[in-house]
């Protein structure tokens, strides 16, 4: 099947609507959660305005409307939210998930959380530990993915925490514990090798299956861990391989924020990885042509997609169409060849509010629609 | 053989204090309320290191959000810059952005410190500044200065801070160096660290002066570290076998990370003492200092303090006479 040049697609989260966060705790969203449901619904039609659950939740009657009817609206919401922002792949802006750690971790045994750790600053992530061999109960996301196959026009791809970032992000207690005396930095290593890929082999590809069972074809895994330990590239990829081993469907990996350069040839093992999609417009300067570093793939002759970050999530400056346009083409040629080249945000829009994010978003269509008139008529 | 230990760098929050500072950022407590609560966990932290006999006391530096905030946002010629991985670790740091050459802000760091709001008394607190070269090494240096000049006059400058905060009754200063063994210096830097801690040494004669390394072996840099004019020299266990140490050509207090803040399993206090007994046996340091490696803010509240628990019993330990 031919394809369209330069297709776009989301990475990940999308912020989440005031009138979610308020009604998802139960409170009756206030006016201005109320003002944002109705005019986004005008715009995207994302739930029937009439239907008396919509007009109860709206009023804010006292018996209040189910969180997973809230869910389902906010999982609706951002499909419609990418959908008419014009991109070729897309999904829930994880509308279900608390955020990418937790919400897998919750979904397996073997953990522990342990309480808050600092990230920044107030920020702060809730942390488990390792405490017991990894298993799932039942395969997650699974029902997610079955709301928005039902529900979606453009083509769905499912988000997954990689192996190597649910094991980084946590305390490695049990597969580390195994090893007697004192834990040096060989130790650590074995360690944290054993734990990537059961968390793989136990949690990811069991879920990834049911995932294929239920019609899913694209499938992103999640690595932004990845360059915290440059020298751990190579269990990055052994995680992926081991979570998709022996499965087929078009699998991609997500990096962000990392020294690209230090990850590779080690990440190019990852074998199944059939796109990489990773973070550029955040470094992206007039001094700087970050997008030179696509080179890389034709030095080691690595010929797989790239899916190019273009919109810089951390900033609400506007990338006009024809910077993504530039970006875009400056990738094509590093990478030479423009049909491997996917466009996309660098990473999840969530810390966006959602007007920025939807003006990103419909700059980054409108700049793909410039580039792909480069090649028009060219064969 | 007698040990001492102390804390070596910023304990978590509390749970609560979390839960606050989130509440403050959402509008829903004021900065009363939460300040209120700090000094509160302070004086927690405080009592933590009493009861299990960890001196000098640093209340946690709960207010410090990084190494380097304080400087960047109270001293001159800086400001604060973007959001930059501290290490390997994923916790991230301001990048502190320098774009005039540093100047020291008189009492500026004062408030900041242990006993600033009475939770200690500033002769039993410890001081923990960043070090000249790890300070140098990851800001962002619009100055103009080479990164030499600037290490050496970083260390003039917390030379000038000494001499205010003994003025103030502080006796203990620590100097947070993870960069030396990460990234050690080249031949001109590690001249500029030696000069910058000789000014440093001179403001602090007659107290006692701390420089701890972490997240990386110290093998390499430990002869650099014996030039310098300190009390203590502090290594990462989790990095840095004591055995492969080069031995000192004169006494040093040894510093031994014997806790790692990135693992939530507590270490065997035998093993630390074995450890600790090794080092002594080859290094015959003046003295033993145990505390944790890395920064124990890697951890929640309630794994940092079960960590902790084990340096009594290391000390313990390490005071028995080995049995044959």
């Amino acid at each position: 099947m031919t394809r369209k040049l330069f297709p776009t697609q989301e990475v990940g989260s999308l912020a989440r609507p005031l009138w979610q966060l308020q009604g998802q705790h139960g409170a009756t969203p206030d006016a201005r959660g109320r003002a944002e449901f109705e005019e986004w619904n005008e715009d995207l039609g994302f739930a029937d305005p009439e239907a008396p659950e919509v007009r109860a939740f709206l009023k804010g009657l006292p018996a209040g409307t189910p969180v997973g009817r809230i869910k389902d609206w906010s999982a609706l919401f951002a499909l419609r939210f990418f959908e008419a922002a014009g991109l070729d792949r897309v999904y829930d802006g994880e509308a279900r998930r608390v955020e990418m750690y937790e919400a897998a971790v919750r979904q397996m045994r073997g953990f522990e959380f342990q309480g808050h750790v600092r990230s920044f600053d107030n920020k702060y992530y809730l942390k488990a530990a390792g405490v017991g061999p990894v298993t799932v109960e039942r395969p997650y996301h699974v029902e997610e993915f079955d709301f928005v196959k039902a529900h979606a026009r453009a083509e769905p791809k499912v988000p997954l925490t990689g192996p190597y970032t649910i094991a980084d992000w946590s305390y490695n207690e049990y597969y580390l514990g195994r090893h007697a005396g004192w834990k040096s930095r060989g130790v650590r290593r074995a360690a944290q090798r054993d734990f990537v890929v059961e968390v793989a082999r136990q949690a990811l590809r069991p879920t990834i299956a049911a995932l294929i069972d239920r019609g899913c074809r694209v499938i992103q895994i999640d690595e932004p861990a990845a360059g915290t330990h440059p020298e751990e590239a190579d269990l990055v990829a052994e995680g992926f391989n081991a979570a998709t081993e022996g499965l087929d469907a078009e699998f991609s990996m997500h990096i962000c924020f990392s020294d690209y350069r230090s990850l590779l040839p080690a990440l190019l093992e990852a074998k199944r990885c059939r796109q990489w999609t990773w973070e550029f417009a955040n470094r992206d300067t007039p001094e700087h042509d970050v997008y030179d570093l696509l080179a890389l793939f034709r030095e080691y002759g690595d010929h797989r997609d790239v899916g190019v970050g273009v919109l810089d999530v951390h900033r609400d400056l506007l990338e006009t169409p024809e910077v993504v346009e530039g970006r875009i083409l400056r990738a094509a040629k590093a990478l030479g060849d423009p049909a491997r080249v996917w466009v996309n945000p660098d990473c999840g829009l969530r810390t966006r509010s959602l007007n920025v994010s939807w003006l990103k978003l419909n700059h980054m269509t409108e700049g793909a629609r410039r580039a792909r008139s480069h090649f028009e008529g060219n064969g | 053989m007698d040990a001492r230990s102390f804390l070596t760098g910023p304990f978590p929050r509390s749970e609560a204090l979390i839960a606050a500072t989130r509440d403050l950022d959402r509008g829903r407590a004021t900065v009363e309320e939460v300040e209120a609560l700090r000094r509160r966990t302070e004086r927690e932290v405080v009592a933590l290191e009493e009861r299990l006999g960890l001196a000098p006391r640093t209340g946690g530096y709960l207010l410090w959000q990084d190494l380097f905030r304080p400087i960047a946002e109270r001293w001159g010629g800086f400001s604060v810059g973007p959001l930059t991985r501290w290490f390997e670790t994923n916790t991230f740091f301001r990048q502190p952005v320098l774009s005039h050459p540093p100047e020291r802000v008189p009492g500026a760091l004062l408030p900041t410190l242990p006993a600033a709001h009475g939770a200690v008394l500033a002769q039993e607190a410890k001081v923990i500044l960043p070090g000249p070269y790890t300070l140098a090494g990851l800001l962002d240096n619009r100055s103009g200065e080479t990164n030499e000049a600037l290490i050496h006059r970083l260390g003039r400058l917390f030379a000038e801070e000494l001499t205010e905060l003994r003025g103030a009754g502080y006796a203990t200063f620590q100097f947070s160096e993870p960069l030396l063994p990460v990234r050690p210096p080249h031949a001109a830097a590690s001249e500029s660290v030696v000069a910058a801690y000789r000014a440093i040494g001179q403001a602090a004669e007659g107290s006692t002066t701390v420089l701890w390394t972490y997240f990386a072996d110290a093998t390499p840099v430990f002869p650099l570290l014996q030039r310098l004019p300190v009390s203590v020299v502090g290594v990462d266990l989790a990095e840095t076998d004591p055995l492969h140490l080069p031995v000192p050509s004169h006494p040093l207090g040894l510093g031994l990370g014997c806790l790692d803040a990135r693992t939530t399993l507590s270490e065997d206090p035998h093993q630390i003492a074995d450890i600790a007994r090794g080092a002594a046996s080859r290094l015959k340091p003046s003295s033993i200092w145990l505390g944790p490696g890395g920064p124990l803010d890697l951890l929640p509240w309630g794994p940092a303090a079960r960590k902790l628990e084990v340096l009594p019993a290391a000390r313990a330990s390490l005071a028995k006479r080995r049995v044959p």
